[in-house]
């Protein structure tokens, strides 16, 4: 508990190291999640059920695959090994922000769905394309285009599977939050392990509240 | 701009194993530029797949639209709506959901700004420019949804029932309002108006020639033309040559309504 209080240097690099990671992962994940989502929505072609059917599906998709997947493609003789991201927080990023695409997509079809019904003969009429249909879309879905940011944000914070295979938990370097409790409660610091999973709760509830307190503002 | 229908119908598929719907029998229309054309029919009868299948919101099932020879394969600049139901943007103003379309054809800003000017002028809206739709009346509403099709500039106005949520005393203003926005442009400039409704004294007041749709499917099934002179006030529907004309699309109207009941 002293540990955690005492605000030591290498428990803040841990928090830190976890909202960076899951805070870029999250918002990857919305910037390409929601023009997707827009496309599912607003275009009529062949094949758009199925990518719907799977971007459900995937919205069960287990960390440990998705990690396995990007250890795969990462290491030395992976597609990606040339970019030198196994074990370090990029790589992490990627394999977050894999797992936070599918509920972006998911979620934010539905949100944007309702206000296409009501707003496409407009939209067609005035002659917007599909970035000002997007633009005007998501201001008029907005909370709940907030939820979705949060629900994926939440998906990638929690997680410890793809994160332990892809980073590491190399102390210093791509060690986070959730992979520290994961050792500790492994090495049997109890205490220890459960004063880091509060403070993890804590930090979910302080994101939650700044995002919904800038929403308010704006 | 001269609109010519040819042969267009329409056809919904039906959902699961439900039958097929055929909303629209192969129709037949030509429109001159600068015509006032209502259509009337009972609700169902087609008269909105029509003048949506015109703006190219709606595709044919078979038959073509075509704008000076031109075949409408989808929206454009050419063609202005105004629905019934207040498609106004909730988040802007009613000047900045006036300069809309003009912003997405990135006009000049002194040009959209002149523009929305003149429009909020001539539909009455002076004083309101900077109110939000949730605080206008419905008349106010459709007052910014014509301005705002005015606005761009089309040489084909669609109207669907633009005026049918309105009550009685704020439809008749309207009424005028459409007719003097209308007939302010020269008799060669004005523009060619679709106007679909299931208001006898208004398809008269308005049009230069009246249809009458069947029910369901629907066709043109008679054609009035309506030989009243421009500009025209209320009390043209005081006239003999009006009241015979409501008579006559009356007799019309009701033999399609009872069908749509009954069937």
């Amino acid at each position: 508990m002293g540990l955690i209080l005492g605000g030591d240097a290498e428990l803040w690099q841990v928090i830190l190291l976890s909202l960076r990671v899951s805070g870029t992962a999250a918002a990857v994940a919305f910037v390409v999640g929601l023009p997707l989502a827009a496309l599912l929505v607003m275009s009529n072609f062949r094949g758009r059920d199925l990518l719907l059917l799977l971007s459900n599906a995937a919205l069960g998709l287990p960390p440990v695959v998705v990690g396995l997947v990007c250890y795969l493609l990462l290491s030395r003789s992976g597609l990606l090994g040339g970019l030198g991201w196994l074990f370090r927080p990029a790589g992490m990023v990627l394999a977050q922000t894999l797992l936070a695409l599918p509920i972006v997509v998911a979620l934010s079809s539905r949100a944007l769905a309702p206000f296409w019904a009501e707003y496409r003969d407009v939209l067609l009429i005035d002659g917007a394309g599909f970035r000002q249909s997007l633009l005007e879309l998501a201001r008029m879905a907005r909370p709940p285009l907030l939820t979705v940011f949060l629900a994926a944000f939440g998906r990638a914070i929690a997680e410890v599977g793809a994160i332990l295979i892809v980073g590491g938990n190399i102390r210093g370097e791509t060690r986070t939050m959730t992979t520290a409790i994961a050792l500790e409660t492994q090495k049997g610091d109890l205490p220890l392990a459960l004063a880091l999973g509060g403070l993890l709760l804590l930090m979910c509830l302080g994101v939650s509240t700044v995002t919904l307190l800038l929403d308010r503002r704006a | 701009m001269a609109l010519t229908i040819r042969g267009v119908t329409r056809t919904f598929p039906g959902q699961g194993r439900a039958v097929p719907t055929l909303a629209l029998q192969p129709t037949d229309l030509d429109v001159a530029p600068g015509e006032f054309v209502s259509i009337l029919g009972p609700s169902g009868c087609g008269k909105s797949t029509l003048l949506r299948i015109v703006a190219g919101l709606d595709r044919p099932t078979g038959g073509s639209v075509s704008l000076d020879g031109r075949v409408v394969t989808g929206p454009g600049p050419e063609r202005g709506m105004v629905f019934q139901s207040y498609t106004l943007f909730p988040w802007l103003t009613v000047r900045q959901n006036i300069e809309f379309g003009l912003r997405e054809r990135k006009l000049p800003e002194a040009e959209i700004r002149e523009i929305s000017e003149k429009f909020i002028g001539r539909t009455g809206l002076r004083g309101f420019e900077n109110h939000w739709p949730r605080q206008l009346s419905g008349g106010m509403q459709q007052r910014t949804a014509l301005a705002r099709a005015l606005a761009n500039d089309p040489a084909v106005l669609l109207l669907d029932e633009p005026f049918g949520a309105l009550d009685h005393q704020t439809r008749e203003l309207m009424q005028e309002l459409l007719l003097e926005v209308w007939a302010a442009d020269s008799e060669s400039a004005r523009k060619t108006v679709l106007f679909v409704t299931h208001d006898i004294d208004e398809a008269i007041f308005l049009a230069n020639r009246v249809l009458v749709m069947s029910a369901r499917p629907g066709r043109v099934k008679a054609e009035l033309p309506v030989p009243l002179p421009y500009p025209r006030d209320w009390t043209v529907k005081t006239t003999p040559v009006f009241a015979e004309l409501k008579a006559r699309l009356m007799a019309e109207i009701r033999e399609e309504v009872r069908k749509a009941a009954l069937a």
